[in-house]
């Protein structure tokens, strides 16, 4: 009798747990109806929040759309939109034209680099919707007080201040936006270079130990903080607007819907706007899904 | 600033223009609020967070790393077992299967987690292959060893009563290594909630998930309350297995 309820509970357990993982197996990937629709972010909350609004608003014109969050960078995020792992991804233009179209020389505006970007994805499939207002690029950002004494508005005016010293990260050193391109292309000798992890040159330029820092342009802590960016009159940093990339056969098979819609996200897109939600997620820590969600209802599209 | 200036500054910053017949949109920008002290200054760990966003990151990375281990150890459990049944029976292949997962075993998680993406992509799949490749040793190596353990008077035993071969596996062998099975499971289960955490690498599940996204921007509550919760899955596994040997052999009770 014993032995009898031993077995019995053997195999209804091992039918319960293999069921169960069954029903975890069936319930993952399935192959969705022609209408499913896959989005990508990179690996950083910008992004993170940007895929966000982009699925929750396909989601609202009642398609199927899975997200995969954190894929991996511009490189790997590329492959996986080509492969069709993913069918659309924001995007910086710039990065389009550097990384991925891998060209040295630098465009004069930020519609140059749109358009040098999206006939390159066109030439691989890939349509690039349009672009956002707000770019995210590099640049150079010193406290009001230091730029008061010195009167300075663009990246020129560092030039014959006298030694100070500028802090960029560890892998931004080299580079055609790293320290030593600007020291040569600004003719700025007189500028001394500290490296610092990145988020740690705020902290380092309030204490007064760094007088230049590197910044991204929509660092939430860059709108708390007193500093001014200095303009880049040689247009060093290029052009970082945001667009959507989507696979050009998927675009054909859904028609005007999907990319009205998200158009209209990236029109809403301005640097205020993306500032305030990169706050929201670096400083409330709000999760992207519910910056996007109040950013959208706010918006009228969801 | 006049609404001239204004147009005069994004023209020269180089802003893509917005066609002539479009005015520039406007966003209505919601306000989040204000987070609490303890969230603005990174406190060590923030509860009033935790139970805030409990619904929207823990619970389901909690859930999706239950899933994630069930998965993983069921399928690996089901190859080894298979596995040392056959070795049970035919020695010539214990040497073979235990050196293959042996040889996955030692293998290192992420890499192994790498290798795979060109083959099966970012999909739960990759994910699944390289927890169960985990598996494998400790199970496969707990059954044969509660297999081949019992000993051989019993067996002569059962051989004596008229049982066959079957039978004597069914009604001897199997019950009697029960014991070793459960802790074969406890270990491989404790091990597969530890590295399922680094799966967040290949795609955004389990309780790695929070962990990975907090770096970029270190905020201690998310690695802590992510971390003690993968600690305490790994614990409450641990246990149902205990319990469940106990029930599934009463005999060892008087000796534990």
């Amino acid at each position: 009798m014993r032995e009898f309820s031993r077995r019995a509970l053997l195999r209804s357990g091992a039918l319960a747990t293999a069921s169960l993982a069954l029903a975890g197996c069936a319930g993952q990937d399935k192959p969705g109806p022609s209408d499913a629709i896959t989005v990508g972010s990179k690996g950083f909350a910008e992004s993170w929040i940007t895929g966000e609004l982009y699925a929750q608003a396909l989601r609202a014109l009642g398609l199927q759309v899975t997200l995969k969050t954190n894929v991996g960078s511009s490189e790997i995020i590329d492959q996986a939109l080509t492969s069709g792992q993913i069918d659309l991804y924001p995007e910086y233009t710039g990065v389009i034209v550097m990384s991925l179209a891998g060209r040295e020389e630098l465009l004069a505006t930020g519609a140059e680099t749109y358009q040098v970007a999206k006939e390159f994805e066109a030439s691989r499939g890939v349509t690039l919707l349009e672009a956002t207002p707000f770019e995210n690029k590099n640049a150079i950002a010193v406290t009001k007080a230091f730029a008061d004494e010195h009167g300075l508005k663009t990246i020129d005016d560092l030039r014959g201040i006298g030694d100070f010293v500028y802090s960029t990260y560890p892998d931004n050193v080299s580079g055609g936006q790293g320290y030593e391109a600007i020291v040569r292309e600004y003719r700025l000798p007189n500028m001394k270079l500290k490296t610092l992890s990145i988020g740690l040159n705020y902290q380092a330029i309030e204490r007064g130990e760094i007088q230049a820092a590197d910044v991204f342009t929509t660092d939430p802590q860059l709108l708390r903080s007193d500093l001014v960016v200095l303009e880049d009159t040689l247009n060093l940093f290029g052009f970082q607007n945001v667009a959507p990339a989507i696979r050009s056969d998927v675009l054909e098979r859904h028609g005007s819907e999907v990319s009205d819609v998200l158009n209209r996200i990236s029109e809403l897109l301005t640097l205020e706007a993306i500032q305030t939600m990169n706050a929201a997620s670096a400083v409330n820590r709000l999760d992207p899904s519910q910056v996007a969600k109040m950013f959208l209802d706010a918006n009228d599209l969801l | 600033m006049s609404a001239a200036a204004l147009s005069a500054a994004s023209a020269a910053s180089g802003l893509l223009s917005a066609p002539a017949a479009v005015t520039a949109a406007s966003p209505v920008i919601p306000d989040y609020g204000d987070a609490s002290q303890c969230v603005q200054n990174n406190g060590l760990f923030c509860g009033d967070w935790f139970v805030q966003q409990w619904p929207v990151i823990f619970a389901p990375a909690l859930l999706s790393h239950i899933m994630m281990t069930l998965i993983a150890v069921v399928i690996g459990f089901i190859i080894a077992f298979a596995a040392a049944l056959y070795a049970h029976r035919m020695q010539w292949f214990a040497g073979p299967f235990g050196a293959v997962s042996a040889f996955l075993y030692t293998l290192p998680p992420l890499a192994l987690f790498q290798l795979l993406v060109p083959i099966t992509g970012l999909t739960l799949l990759t994910v699944e292959i390289a927890l169960v490749a985990f598996t494998l040793m400790i199970l496969f190596r707990a059954t044969i060893a509660g297999l081949n353990n019992v000993s051989p008077d019993v067996r002569r035993a059962g051989v004596g009563m008229g049982l066959t071969r079957g039978q004597i596996l069914r009604r001897i062998e199997l019950p009697l290594a029960i014991p070793s099975i459960i802790s074969g499971l406890r270990i491989a289960t404790v091990l597969t909630v530890s590295i399922a955490t680094i799966a967040a690498f290949v795609i955004d599940t389990g309780l790695g998930s929070p962990i990975l996204k907090a770096i970029s921007s270190p905020f201690n509550t998310q690695f802590i309350g992510a971390g003690a919760l993968a600690v305490l899955l790994a614990f409450a596994f641990d246990g149902v297995l205990a319990l469940l040997g106990r029930l599934l052999s009463p005999w060892t009770k008087a000796r534990a």
